[in-house]
């Protein structure tokens, strides 16, 4: 779903300090933080991530910004494959999930996704790493501007996802432990120039 | 459950280390970590925000939940009315059958532990399995969850570890970190195979549709993704009117529950969604059923007081912060446990029960700082206890004590000034340390004073008097500094009299009602309240002082309150409540005039905060300002506002947790390593003081009243009273 432009906040809202806020509470909840000027870096920048981190399946969620990416080619470029079958299957054979995010709110190091479409939530809950591409000049302040930002479309999309750092718990005597059932490690990559890809 | 079980439930709770210390250690980071998350945030706006939504919806629950029936439809869902328990346990139980599943996965759901939902579904069965970390612990451990947010708090990683080598067959390292990884992997099988998910909800909104979500571990995002058939449990008080009206209240309940800014997932639901099944088939538009449970909620929001409780939000706060569940545990409760659990259980899951365990509550009102909902939640509780009155009646002595002696001012001192000879045997140096038998639990572990020879109303003929007067002060004493602790009464005529002040004690005043009012007897409290009122009524006097904050509390905010119906009596207890002053705000107000006369005690003191002093009456810097005025070195105790756990009769129905609760002050008090504790109320007192003279007798606790008196006595010394 595109998202309506005239519903955005503030237009001069200062993106370099939004980006700052969001990489300290991102970070502080185990988030690793990237960002890049445009898609030539994003893609060479992915590409590196997946070699680094040792990927040998990667399940990817189609949406105009990972095609605009090419990042199939990425992937392979990288020495790691897309999985097949069915979307059951290509996401819980992979090491790594990417999809792209919508909205993101600078207070809480949160991304906001419209999963209605069922390959997003899938790739970004069932692989044990997540990589989340999102445009820079979509940072939002505050949890309030964000859902102020939904309520203002025609229509609430059926499954938004806000996702706030990797998966965690502490329901074992209170110790805080990451990856209980979605990802334990989730990387995000802002793209400042992501065109008109940048949903 | 009877009284007697209730209290062996308790025994065995406090007996239980685990619970205690888990519980305890939580509580203490709980208090410091909500502080961070809040920063920069304002929480009373947000939580004042909050409760007018609730508010509201609540009042327009039919309206709302037909509106959000409309909306969830046109989006492709299947919404279900229930009335009761039985009703939404049969729908999900039918729904399977009818579709041949056999397999459920479920996301955490307080509704559903209220319909008693997985006991029903085996019996039927149908295999639901819990995915959330701690409910499935809770799940395959046979128990139920002790903490709304935290199920499986109560439990070790030994004990984890045990569960898990059980249901695997194989032994499990106590690990957390494998053991997490273990159930990541097990119920990842059960994620996969499932046709069914069950999910709760946190919030639904009407003009929309939605229900929200919200989780750390993920398993909420699985459970509304994989199976193809998802049903959500949403109690009517989760509704709200607006998409925009979850903003504030995800502000409050992740900062609340856990102290996070925002959980890990926030999920957002309205109307079908696609999936693929586990043979992999695509479906465009899988099944919502969603049930919207009343099971008592309607009864809630007609009831003028407890529709206050709908209100709650679910982030467990109360329970946090409560010196009572932190003790106990779940056994504060029912499905629901702690403050609120009390309230919801006598609507939802066992009234009988929730007549018992409000009794539990300490009335320390420290909850309601940090209700999320601004809920008066001890007020509720006040209130559960005079229905069960009204309903059930009282025991025959209390019966004697409320109804023949209390109410009868003659009678009830005459009886005070002959227990004070009857203890002789007892007493020794002002301070009783054994009574017998059935009173035993009373004196163990702390001492009792004594009832003193002549109470302060027999004294006021020899009281210190001002060079010369200007100005006349009423004194309240109170039951407790009349006839236990008159010392303290001499020592504020002592502070009055430097300031320039003459003193009068009328004759007529009485005990000020707060017990009767405590036990649920609000027609004798009432008539106390009129008593005390008649009594100071021709008093010529520009204020009514007491240094007793409950006593305060009484007479400046309950009898108003208490007399609001009554055209005549609420007049006069308005112009009574506008001239009461706790003794610490008072001598505050006219500070400069003592200050010359004060020789500084050069002393470490540290101050604790009685709860109607702090909670109540909202005073906290005063007093230590005060002290600091007289010379002394203050240091911080922390927690300084924890409750002694006195809350008057309750030391005598559940002593062993009164002195629980008086034993973590101790250890705040010895803590702090200061040499006197000082406070603002004759109950905390007793407490702390009978428990000091046990533990650290060096260690002195008097009422700020007694230390400026004795640092106007030029000696500059405190001594023992």
């Amino acid at each position: 779903m595109a998202l309506n432009k005239a519903v955005l906040p503030d237009a001069n809202r200062n993106l370099e300090q939004l980006y700052e806020e969001f990489v300290t509470r991102a970070r502080a909840l185990g988030t690793e933080v990237y960002r890049v000027p445009n898609l030539a870096k994003a893609r060479e920048l992915v590409g590196k991530l997946v070699q680094e981190m040792g990927v040998r399946k990667v399940a990817l969620s189609e949406s105009p910004l990972v095609t605009a990416l090419d990042l199939a080619a990425a992937v392979a470029g990288a020495g790691a494959e897309v999985t097949g079958g069915n979307p059951r299957e290509r996401a819980e054979a992979a090491d790594l999930g990417i999809s792209s995010f919508e909205m993101a709110i600078a207070e809480t190091g949160t991304l906001v996704q419209d999963a209605t479409e069922i390959n997003r939530r899938l790739v970004s809950m069932l692989p044990p790493a997540h990589l989340a591409l999102v445009s820079t000049n979509r940072l939002v302040g505050t949890l309030q501007e964000a859902i102020n930002n939904l309520a203002a479309r025609g229509q609430i999309p059926g499954y938004l996802a806000f996702v706030s750092g990797p998966s965690r718990t502490a329901d074992i005597e209170r110790v805080l432990t990451i990856g209980v059932h979605g990802p334990g490690k989730v990387v995000v990559i802002f793209i400042d120039e992501g065109g008109d890809a940048g949903e | 459950m009877s009284k007697a079980a209730l209290r062996q439930a308790t025994r065995e709770a406090l007996a239980n280390t685990n619970v205690c210390s888990a519980l305890g250690k939580f509580a203490d980071n709980y208090v410091i970590a909500r502080e961070q998350a809040y920063r920069h945030k304002d929480f009373e706006g947000l939580r004042r925000e909050v409760a007018r939504i609730k508010r509201e919806a609540a009042e327009r629950m039919e309206e709302l939940a037909a509106q959000f029936t409309r909306e969830a439809t046109r989006r492709g869902a299947t919404v279900f009315r229930a009335a009761t328990a039985q009703d939404a346990r049969e729908y999900i139980a039918r729904l399977a059958r009818s579709r041949g599943i056999k397999t459920i996965v479920k996301s955490k759901s307080m509704a559903s532990e209220e319909i008693h939902l997985n006991k029903y579904l085996k019996e039927q069965g149908l295999d639901a399995v819990e995915t959330d970390l701690g409910e499935w612990i809770i799940q395959l451990a046979c128990q139920r969850p002790s903490h709304m947010v935290m199920p499986a708090i109560h439990m070790s990683r030994n004990e984890v570890a045990e569960i898990f080598s059980r249901e695997i067959k194989k032994p499990v390292e106590p690990e957390i970190s494998s053991m997490v990884q273990l159930a990541r992997r097990e119920l990842r099988r059960k994620f996969l195979s499932s046709w069914m998910g069950i999910s709760g909800a946190n919030i639904a909104v009407a003009e929309t549709g939605t229900i929200v979500m919200v989780t750390n571990e993920g398993n909420g995002r699985l459970t509304t993704t994989l199976p193809p058939v998802h049903v959500i449990i949403v109690g009517l008080e989760k509704l709200v009117p607006c998409f925009t009206d979850i903003a504030p209240i995800l502000e409050v309940l992740p900062r609340s529950a856990t102290a996070q800014h925002i959980t890990t997932y926030v999920t957002m639901i309205t109307g079908t969604v696609p999936a693929v099944d586990p043979d992999g088939n695509y479906h465009e538009k899988k099944e919502l059923h969603i049930i919207l449970l009343d099971n008592g909620r309607t009864r809630m929001a007609a009831d003028p007081v407890f529709k206050e409780a709908l209100q709650c939000v679910r982030c467990a706060a109360c329970l946090n912060v409560c010196p009572i569940y932190q003790l106990v545990g779940g056994v504060f409760g029912d499905v629901y446990t702690g403050g609120i659990g009390t309230v919801l259980t006598a609507f939802f899951t066992d009234p009988q029960k929730a007549q018992q365990v409000q009794n539990l509550c300490l009335g320390c009102g420290r909850c309601r700082d940090y209700c999320s909902g601004n809920i008066d939640l001890p007020a509720l509780i006040s209130e559960l206890r005079r229905r069960t009155v009204e309903r059930e009646g009282l025991g025959y002595v209390e019966k004697v004590i409320f109804e023949r002696v209390l109410v009868n001012r003659r009678l009830f001192h005459r009886l005070l000034k002959t227990a004070s000879r009857l203890q002789k045997p007892f007493a020794r140096g002002g301070k009783i340390r054994h009574l017998p038998l059935f009173l035993s639990g009373l004196t163990e572990g702390r001492t009792l004073p004594a009832i003193a020879d002549i109470p302060f109303r027999d004294r006021v003929g020899t009281l210190p008097r001002p060079d010369r007067a200007t100005g006349r002060v009423a004194i309240f004493s109170g039951c407790l500094i009349d006839f236990v602790y008159p010392g303290i009464g001499e020592s504020v005529a002592k502070v009055l009299a430097a300031l320039g002040f003459e003193i009068v004690h009328p004759e007529q005043q009485t005990c000020c009602g707060y017990p009767a009012k405590q036990a649920g007897l609000t027609n004798i409290f009432a008539e106390l309240a009129r008593q005390n009122i008649a009594a100071f009524a021709g008093i010529d006097a520009g204020h009514i002082l007491t240094a007793c904050p409950t006593c305060a509390e009484a007479l400046k905010f309950l009898y108003p309150e208490l007399l609001a119906g009554d055209p005549v009596w609420s007049k006069r207890a308005r112009a009574l409540a506008e001239k009461v002053t706790d003794f610490s705000s008072f001598v505050f107000a006219h500070r400069e005039k003592l200050v010359t006369f004060m020789i500084p005690l050069k002393k470490k003191v540290t101050y604790h905060d009685s709860c109607h002093l702090k909670r109540r009456l909202r005073v906290t810097g005063e007093p230590r300002q005060l002290l600091i005025d007289a010379g002394a070195e203050l240091v911080e105790m922390t927690p300084a506002d924890l409750c002694c756990g006195f809350g008057g009769s309750y030391s005598i129905k559940f002593p062993e947790l009164s002195r629980s609760v008086l034993d973590r002050k101790l250890q705040a008090v010895l803590g702090s390593g200061a040499e006197v504790v000082a406070l603002d109320c004759p109950g905390c007192q007793m407490q702390i003081g009978g428990g000091m003279d046990r533990q650290n007798p060096r260690v002195q606790v008097m009422h700020t009243a007694e230390i400026l008196a004795r640092c106007l006595a030029g000696t500059g010394r405190v001594q023992n009273g």
